[in-house]
């Protein structure tokens, strides 16, 4: 099957040439039993492995199990991580969690679907619908499934955006002091965080925000204060998030979000706005034929029954609302209108603030690989002159991403990409500040964890991978 | 074909590639040992004039030089490629590009200079823009094979790309919405194609291949045919000629001689071998014969053949055995 990962992923370390011997190169831990050194092994027919003890008993051994996890960590292969992605992470896993329910009514898990505002602009362009009709009615074909609560991560990146302009101010403060400080680089895009943890490693990743993105935001939402008010404890609850992008898999599986305590990720499954295509056409259902239902306004950002968006770019508006909380804070500057200078081509933008004709501030936009590429070239050089970028793997940001609904075969891509475009920016803007219920989360909750557990829940961490490299993948 | 001359340029090692600058002067020559080294004649014999610094930590496969002739390119199997200039009598490093994940098999410079293309083992084609501060930047990355690209080539006048790779196809590429975009897939060859050479029209393109065959292919407007003005429409590249039958092993080079139409292939049998197009052909059955055959050529197999710019019938070849052989080809007739 082609892969779904986008470019950035694709690219890297993707290796067809992998020699059997090394078709994994992670070494898998096993508990080592006392025993006699040499042994035999028998393999039955099923392929399963036997060690024929001296006395002519045999003793099953286990198997060496690769999770995706280890995949995630090692600077092997990618392409045996997409099998054992598709394995964990598909619309399958979320109709098994709902065909329990339905056999077991006295073990209920409470089963919450988080949609993404590219996502629900996705479908409603399939189906000719606004966003928050899309959304009323995906709500209803959810809930009709049997999942319990269906909310929207536009509102978790609330918190999302907040953080990272706190963040960026601090680092804009310590910028003399700290060399890696700036630019602050968002970290919204997984492909873009895996790639720089696998080919850029320790020298780029303290540029990176540490502000989670808003799926991940949404997984301490859900599986944090949720649970907590709803008397549940996390692995109760089973967490999907709807999604433009194969890449969300990675990051939802990745170690940092994994709670141990409760044995369970903060988001459990990821499922693309093309899989929820599937599940439609699963169900025989097209959206049009659903009937709306009202939409969970417990996290939602919703005004007078409509869902609200950010203002900015399409892919989470990162660089509006850091420039203009930067502008008013660091220079008491209060922007109006922000303009975007097309740079080499349309996903490379600038802007700056300028006063009196010094630049107090430049900002990027940075999509797509080969920008990124430039991007990173420059920091190395010590020539990138940007305070933040927002980077994206793909190219035209978010809206374009690997999971969202394929065009019909009559329509060309990049007018459907203009369609989700003008829905997504078609909805009316909030700015994060003014989102009552997420000040409140702030002073309730976020203040009654503690100051560090806070960061915990809105912040995350990174990890360089070390390269392998090996002299038998040889090829002239 | 007589032999000019032999030398050992890269002794106790293979010499991958040979490239002559535009003016014909110099011959620059690139091996496993990680050395560039560039020969010029000196009365009858050839002299190394530069052996550039060390720059590369493997094996450098290809060097290109720019269309100005003041810069020289290489790619080496350490992921970069490294930009070479003239500073006073030595040649130095100007730039090293880096970004492709693993061994960068070709690079090959635009013929306005300011366009190069890079590709890699991690299947991607890479198209640079240099600016006049001699910064490079990437323009686009074509993820377009399904494997290793071998070589990269541009269209001798337009900005038309083409590559060749383990997946046995050839790919041509176009700039379209200020991205590279594939327009044409290739497809004929049954075993990897190892380079690509233009015609000096660049209507017609020469593919050689692992499975012992040249291929030539016919740029078609689709209108030539029907009478139907479709201007719009993406020309077809079809396959109008396949030399089999000729070659016992794999065909590593292929070269095409911008003055005489002659086609040289380099062999994994040792052999060096031209080709030459009848005048009977016509331009849907082009047909060639085989002109020469040089059964031992080098030691080992061949792996570049480079024709003069200037000096119809003269042939660079190099090989596995270190060696570059200079030959003269002088027409029957």
């Amino acid at each position: 099957m082609a892969s779904q990962f986008s470019g950035v992923l694709q690219l890297t370390d993707l290796d067809d040439f992998i020699t059997p011997s090394q078709a994994c190169v992670k070494p898998v831990k096993l508990e080592k039993k006392p025993g006699k050194s040499v042994a035999k092994i028998q393999i039955e027919d099923d392929g399963s492995y036997f060690q024929v003890n001296q006395d002519g008993g045999l003793q099953k051994l286990e198997k060496a199990k690769i999770t995706l996890n280890d995949c995630l960590a090692c600077s092997g292969c990618i392409t045996s991580a997409e099998s054992v992605l598709i394995a964990q992470q598909s619309q399958d896993e979320l109709y098994k969690v709902l065909q329990r329910n339905k056999q077991n009514s006295a073990e209920q898990t409470v089963v919450v679907v988080s949609v993404s505002p590219q996502s629900r602009a996705s479908l409603a362009a399939r189906f000719d619908l606004s966003t928050t009709d899309a959304a009323r009615r995906l709500t209803a074909f959810f809930k009709n499934l049997g999942v319990h609560h269906v909310f929207d991560t536009g509102f978790s990146r609330t918190f999302s955006l907040l953080e990272s302009q706190r963040e960026f101010v601090e680092r804009f403060q310590r910028k003399d002091r700290d060399k890696k400080a700036l630019p602050m680089l968002a970290s919204a895009c997984p492909g873009w965080i895996c790639y720089a943890e696998k080919t850029h490693g320790d020298f780029i990743l303290p540029y990176i925000s540490t502000t989670r993105s808003p799926q991940q935001v949404m997984g301490s939402l859900v599986k944090g204060y949720f649970a907590e008010q709803h008397n549940l404890t996390p692995n109760q609850i089973y967490h999907v998030t709807v999604m433009p992008c194969f890449d969300k898999k990675l990051e939802a599986s990745r170690s940092d979000f994994f709670l141990k305590e409760a044995d369970t990720r903060e988001v459990d499954c990821v499922i693309t706005s093309g899989e929820v295509m599937k599940m439609l056409e699963q169900e025989g259902l097209s959206l049009n034929d659903v009937e709306p239902a009202p939409l969970d306004t417990f996290f939602s950002s919703v005004h007078e029954d409509e869902l609200l968006r950010h203002a900015g770019s399409s892919s989470g508006g990162y660089l509006h609302h850091v420039y203009i909380h930067a502008a008013r804070q660091l220079f008491g500057v209060e922007v109006k209108d922000i303009t975007y200078k097309t740079l080499k081509n349309k996903d490379f933008q600038e802007v700056t603030l300028e006063k009196d004709g010094t630049v107090l501030l430049r900002f990027a936009i940075t999509y797509g690989f080969r920008n990124i590429q430039n991007l990173v070239q420059k920091l190395k050089r010590g020539k990138a002159s940007y305070d933040f970028v927002e980077v994206m793997a793909c190219p035209s940001g978010c809206v374009n991403g690997g999971g969202q609904v394929k065009p019909l075969p009559d329509k060309p891509n990049k007018e459907l990409l203009q369609q989700v475009e003008d829905l997504y920016k078609a909805e009316n803007t909030r700015a994060p500040e003014e989102e009552d219920r997420v000040a409140h989360l702030y002073h309730s909750w976020l203040h009654h964890v503690g100051e560090e557990k806070a960061r915990e829940l809105l912040h995350t961490g990174y990890h360089g991978v070390a390269k392998n490299t090996n002299g038998l993948v040889m090829k002239w | 074909m007589n032999i000019l001359h032999k030398f050992s340029a890269h002794p106790d090692t293979r010499c991958w590639y040979v490239a002559w600058n535009p003016t014909g002067t110099l011959l620059a020559s690139c091996g496993g040992d990680r050395a560039i080294r560039i020969w010029a004649r000196e009365g009858d014999s050839w002299e190394c004039r530069f052996v550039l610094p060390e720059g590369h930590q493997r094996t450098i496969r290809k060097v290109a030089w720019s269309p100005c002739g003041n810069y020289l390119a290489s790619a080496s199997f350490d992921a970069t490629t490294c930009i070479w200039g003239k500073k006073g009598d030595d040649f130095e490093c100007l730039t090293v590009l880096e970004g492709h994940e693993n061994e960068v098999k070709c690079v090959s410079w635009a013929p306005s200079g300011s366009l190069l293309a890079t590709c890699s083992r991690d299947k991607s084609v890479w198209v640079w823009e240099v600016d006049e501060e001699d910064e490079y930047e990437c323009v686009s990355v074509v993820n377009a094979h399904t494997q290793d690209v071998k070589h990269v080539v541009w269209h001798p006048t337009k900005e038309l790309l083409a590559s060749a790779s383990y997946d046995n196809t050839v790919r041509l590429y176009k700039e379209e919405d200020d991205d590279w975009v594939c327009k044409a897939t290739l497809e004929g060859h049954t075993a990897t194609v190892w380079s690509l050479a233009f015609d000096s029209s660049g209507q017609r393109l020469a593919s050689c291949s692992d499975d012992r065959t040249v291929k030539i292919w016919k740029e078609c407007h689709p209108e030539d045919e029907q009478g139907e003005g479709r201007a719009s429409t993406d020309p077809e590249w079809k396959c109008v000629c396949t030399l089999s039958g000729f070659h016992s092993r794999t065909v590593y080079d292929v070269a095409w001689c911008q003055q005489t139409g002659l086609l040289a292939t380099a062999c994994a049998d040792d052999g060096v071998r031209v080709f030459k197009e009848d005048s009977n052909s016509d331009c849907h059955q082009t047909i060639f014969s085989l002109s020469v055959h040089i059964p031992k050529a080098h030691n080992q197999d061949v792996n570049c053949v480079a024709w003069h710019p200037k000096e119809a019938g003269l042939l660079a070849s190099c090989s596995d055995d270190g060696e570059i052989a200079i030959w003269s080809y002088q027409s029957e007739t």
